[in-house]
């Protein structure tokens, strides 16, 4: 009996650091509702999502997501819009908070699980890597140009403008010539 | 005597693998439903109520275990019920979680009646000719599991007879489980050494030798295995024809009522439950000669 009442204590303490560890949130608190006011001293910079390509290459998109809900009739996912930004702010945070804020989907492979060291956006709004041909997936744009290292690697300055951009051609389709010079990595 | 056991082994082989094939390759709600209750239903006819019942404390934890780890790893869907850890998990994961959990509990009910019927006799009467050595070493895999099972409670009631943890407390049984579980370990090395010095003793590998093998295709059995080939035809044309297309993310998909998709759903339904519809059958007749008598 005293071994049992051991074994069952320590099932117990294993169950209160799995328990401690994960952390609950129900929906309304996922999705902030309030992000700092842009004031005149505040340094922005601004974010939109677009996925025109999609439109273009409509035949190879997954038939699940054929609807109006998932791809815009215009490929604009969030329109430009200016959000402050924080001292060390990087593409992948700024990112973050507007989804919360907009109330968009989106699901990334975190920097620790990544063979890059950087966070990579697996989906946006329910369109996923591949969901428009294995060719397709999210990569972004800060002031027209690809940087060739990853949104959470990317610190960001006063008034950048970034583009999230949904490719269905490994970027060449949206104008990310570099690849074709270094065969490198997106995002 | 189980009818389905009396059945040709090459008709049983085309019947298995048919469910089977379905139940891998076509996930759709209706047709893993109907895979789950006929492997339920001829599982419980050929292995009696209380087997089942035992079987129960298996099935349930599984189905649990593969339901829940689904939303853990897979955030889409556009229903998000709670976040964990800054990840949504979502109506739609959690709903294709049973559907994967259903499919996994039915193919392998379907894999236990599989076992019960194909016998390893009737395994290499059909495959002994075309495959002889991948034949023999797939027969004596498969029945390696069932001899494992025998050995390790032989082992294990003759450690209780000597008085080895005995006690009740589940630490103690947990113990006992190990010390056989090396036991059998090197005793499945012995087993699998004494196992090809027989072999060769025997003369395996040398002439040329027959054997006799007691199956014969009746009327019965090709009427079975048409019956097996239109239905599973309908099926898979209607899956070729995208009837049985469904999706869960981003929203989970509508389940088709079209013609169609009735047929295909009625057509797999009646493969499912012709092994059980057979049994009943038999025993139908069996109690009505009986009650003449």
């Amino acid at each position: 009996m005293k071994k049992d009442i051991l074994a069952v204590f320590g099932i117990v303490l294993i169950l209160a650091v799995l328990i401690n560890g994960t952390h609950v949130q129900s929906v309304d608190e996922y999705y902030l509702t309030h992000i700092d006011d842009i004031t005149p001293e505040s340094k922005t910079v601004t974010l939109s999502i677009r996925c025109d390509t999609i439109l273009r290459n409509y035949d190879d998109l997954d038939p699940a997501l054929r609807s109006e809900e998932f791809v815009p009739k215009d490929g604009v996912i969030m329109p430009p819009t200016e959000y402050v930004l924080r001292d060390g702010d990087t593409v992948f945070d700024i990112l973050e908070r507007a989804v919360r804020h907009g109330r968009i989907q989106m699901e990334f492979q975190g920097a620790e699980e990544n063979p890059f060291g950087s966070v990579y956006i697996q989906g946006i709004n329910y369109l996923y890597e591949f969901s428009c041909g294995p060719l397709s997936g999210w990569m972004y744009r800060v002031d027209g140009e690809f940087p060739s290292r990853g949104c959470s690697r990317f610190e960001l300055c006063d008034g950048q403008n970034i583009e999230w951009v949904y490719t269905c051609d490994l970027g060449q389709d949206v104008g990310a010539e570099w690849i074709k010079e270094s065969g490198g990595q997106g995002k | 005597m189980k009818a389905f056991s009396n059945v040709h082994p090459a008709v049983c082989m085309t019947y298995f693998l048919s469910v089977l094939l379905v139940s891998m390759f076509v996930p759709h709600p209706v047709l893993q439903a109907e895979v789950l209750f006929g492997g339920a239903l001829f599982c419980a006819l050929l292995g009696g109520r209380r087997a089942s019942f035992r079987d129960l404390g298996f099935y349930v934890p599984l189905f649990l275990m593969v339901a829940v780890t689904n939303p853990l790893f897979s955030h889409n869907g556009v229903t998000p019920l709670f976040f964990l850890n800054g990840n949504p998990v979502t109506l739609e994961a959690i709903l294709c979680g049973i559907s994967i959990a259903v499919t996994v509990i039915g193919v392998l009910l379907w894999c236990k009646c599989y076992s019960f019927i194909m016998t390893s006799d009737k395994f290499l009467y059909l495959f002994g000719k075309p495959i002889p050595k991948l034949s023999l070493v797939l027969s004596m895999a498969l029945r390696f599991i069932p001899v494992y099972i025998r050995q390790s409670r032989r082992v294990s009631r003759a450690q209780k007879a000597m008085g080895l943890y005995s006690g009740k407390s589940i630490v103690d049984r947990v113990k006992n489980r190990m010390r056989v579980l090396t036991a059998m370990i090197s005793w499945s090395l012995e087993n699998a050494m004494e196992t090809s010095a027989s072999m060769k003793a025997r003369g395996y590998g040398g002439k040329k030798r027959t054997s006799f093998f007691p199956f014969r295709f009746r009327t019965s059995d090709g009427v079975l295995l048409a019956g097996t080939i239109v239905l599973l035809a309908v099926t898979l044309a209607g899956a070729a024809a995208g009837v049985t297309d469904f999706n869960f993310y981003p929203r989970v998909g509508v389940i088709g009522n079209s013609s169609a998709a009735v047929a295909v759903y009625a057509a797999f339904g009646a493969l499912c439950l012709l092994p059980s519809a057979l049994e009943v059958k038999e025993a139908v007749t069996w109690n009505y000669f009986v009650s003449r008598i």
